[in-house]
């Protein structure tokens, strides 16, 4: 395969602008097309970039191509993937896979059986001292993982990020996922048992839960916690973070992958700031991305591991719901 | 007031050359089962040196004493002591049961004695300045907090669960009582922990009647300095406290290293009063003017049932609510 063929459909997610640029510095990309509903919100990249510009996913999805991105509104990954896989096109979906377990399964299937390959964005996995950090642990540094102690905290988002109907959830949702793939992906084992506690704390305004932290023990016995709240704002000097503390039986390793940042104190911007100047963890997942469909090899990260990871945050408002832990089916 | 220290180790080290200081506090006599201890203890502070209890008590002169023994035997010491008509500063935690704490209470309240224990977290610079942060509003309404609490494991008898209670509730117990100095009492919590050879830790998720969420990390087994941390993020606010980045000096030499398995760290960042002269000097306050201490006996059981509680829910994999119900 020579030029692999991308189109992007919906920039509801703004990580979309980050995959475009990604996608755009890729010499064997071309991108066909940008679908969007919302016609201003891709304007600017389709005009800049001279891309063709589609109202109507369907419509893309007749053009010739051999992948897609879908940055939309979480209940509408489903869909748009079972579309495109329908259409024998592969599919890199952002983060959370689905909004509930049957329609992530329906999400696989047809991507089985349309012999395409489903990837979940998860870029964290990218990040360069995660990816040091499991070959730490892969090289036995730190014996055995005992425990993980995970944070992504984050800013509270608006718009369609807090209507439950088109989210479908809230931080606990949005931020268990990334650190629980991780999780999964370091431990090489399943969760088995979830336990959340969720609110709204931080905004009275929203409609969905802000703050988190959701408890979960894995198969192999390790157990693990992620505070997913939307506890940043200004003036906090950066907008999030990803950390873990994996306690090993031979050693703790400690990592907070964006805390490459230089310490900005500016009259410009009245406070003092982070700016993280770390390599761009996106631009890895979209060429890991290609390389994986160009090559006709595995993606790194299937469908399967969006949706184990989507399955804790539900089951985590399951747990809230019942008021005790709840069990997973692997 | 003349004072008296109960067990020479590293605590009742501090505690000694503390009231050997205090311009309130005089120290008449140190005694530990282990006369190497007390004599270097006595020799040290000018007190005069005693190898059993019962000696201390028939010949010495002190009006308070500190019980700096390991934990199992906090009761039958402090109940000897209170009989004695002494007032008891007792290092944390408590007790190892709450039927004993509450029998330490209540056999001190008998006797006309006070009753302090030695939740020192309170007294902590660092610490201190996160709660009045809190207090002062700036932070908003707290939403989520955490606390961590990280070092090598103490060995001796820390390593056996019956003797020290294990990691929650010796080294936990600190954050759970200074959280709920923050937030009040604790609707329910949940727990997690593992006990290896030479690791103990655990996390504990507390939910306060409040609606704040507190997740407690706490660790023997870190090879490294002892450290900890903690943030408060508020609705209007966040404050973070690490003491590894506030220490304010820091010296390396050559051939030596950091793992601190083995020994009790005692942590502190250089300042002209330590918290344990702070702690110290305002028990002694409180026995001479009988005013209210800031961290009480009473808070003592209650950081005890936390503790007890997380442990409970640890084993049982179960949360716990502690007024009873189901519902979050």
């Amino acid at each position: 395969m020579s030029q692999l063929k991308v189109g992007m459909i919906s920039f509801a997610h703004e990580h979309a602008f980050s995959y475009l640029d990604a996608l755009l510095s890729i010499p064997e990309v071309t991108i066909v097309g940008i679908a969007d509903p919302v016609p201003a919100r891709v304007a600017e990249a389709t005009g800049k970039h001279n891309i063709a510009y589609y109202n109507d996913y369907h419509v893309l999805l007749e053009q010739p191509m051999d992948a897609v991105v879908i940055c939309s509104e979480n209940a509408l990954h489903a869909e748009i993937t079972i579309a495109a896989a329908s259409k024998g096109i592969h599919v890199l979906c952002e983060k959370p896979l689905g909004i509930s377990i049957d329609e992530m399964n329906q999400m696989v299937e047809a991507c089985e059986r349309n012999k395409v390959q489903l990837m979940t964005a998860f870029p964290c996995r990218y990040l360069a001292a995660v990816v040091q950090a499991k070959q730490t642990v892969d090289r036995g540094e730190i014996g055995e993982i005992v425990a993980i102690k995970g944070t992504n905290r984050g800013t509270a988002p608006s718009g369609w990020f807090v209507d439950r109907s088109l989210s479908g959830g809230g931080a606990l949702l949005d931020h268990t996922v990334h650190v629980m793939d991780l999780m999964r992906w370091f431990t090489g084992s399943e969760p088995a048992q979830v336990y959340a506690y969720a609110s709204t704390l931080f905004n009275d305004q929203l409609k969905v839960d802000d703050a988190g932290m959701i408890h979960v023990k894995f198969e192999n016995g390790t157990f693990g916690v992620v505070d997913t709240s939307w506890s940043r704002k200004p003036p906090f000097p950066t907008w999030g973070d990803v950390t873990m503390e994996i306690i090993g039986t031979k050693g703790v390793l400690s990592v907070d992958s964006l805390a490459q940042v230089n310490e900005v104190y500016s009259q410009q911007d009245g406070l003092g700031q982070w700016n993280y100047w770390g390599d761009n963890m996106d631009l890895h997942l979209i060429r890991s991305f290609v390389e994986a469909i160009r090559s006709g090899t595995p993606v790194p990260i299937t469908g399967l591991d969006g949706l184990r990871s989507a399955a804790v945050a539900l089951a985590g408002y399951q747990s809230i719901q019942e008021g005790q832990p709840v069990k997973l089916n692997a | 007031m003349k004072v008296a220290v109960l067990g020479c180790g590293g605590m009742g080290a501090i505690h000694a050359s503390v009231y050997a200081s205090l311009a309130n506090a005089q120290l008449t006599a140190v005694c530990d089962a282990n006369s190497q201890l007390a004599d270097a203890m006595a020799a040290q502070t000018g007190a005069i040196p005693y190898y059993s209890f019962s000696d201390m008590l028939n010949n010495a002169e002190f009006d308070a004493i500190s019980i700096a023994l390991p934990t199992y035997l906090h009761k039958e010491y402090t109940l000897q002591a209170a009989k004695a008509r002494k007032h008891i500063i007792c290092e944390k935690p408590i007790a190892l049961t709450l039927e004993d704490a509450q029998e330490m209470m209540a056999i001190c309240e008998e006797n006309g004695v006070r009753l302090f224990v030695g939740h020192v977290v309170r007294f902590f610079p660092d610490y201190n300045h996160l709660k009045q942060t809190l207090d002062s509003g700036k932070l908003g309404r707290p939403g989520v907090a955490h606390a961590s609490r990280i070092g090598g494991h103490p060995g001796s008898w820390f390593a056996d669960e019956s003797l020290s209670g294990g990691v929650i509730v010796d080294l936990m117990i600190h954050d759970l009582d200074f959280l709920r100095s923050c937030f009040g009492e604790v609707e329910s919590l949940y727990a997690l922990s593992a006990a290896k050879e030479g690791l103990d830790y655990a996390l504990v998720t507390l939910r306060f009647e409040n609606g704040a969420i507190a997740n407690v990390e706490a660790n023997w087994g870190y090879p490294g300095p002892f450290h900890t941390k903690a943030e408060i993020a508020g609705s209007a606010g966040i404050i973070r406290a690490n003491s590894l980045k506030s220490s304010s000096l820091q010296l390396v030499k050559q051939g030596t290293n950091s793992d601190t398995t083995g020994t009790v760290v005692i942590p502190g960042s250089p300042g002209y009063r330590s918290p344990y002269e702070l702690q110290l000097e305002h028990f002694i306050r409180c026995i001479e003017d009988g005013s209210e201490a800031l961290v009480t006996a009473e808070d003592a059981y209650k950081a005890l049932e936390l503790a007890l509680y997380a442990r409970e829910s640890a084993v049982t994999g179960k949360a716990v609510y502690l007024k009873g119900g189901n519902a979050q």
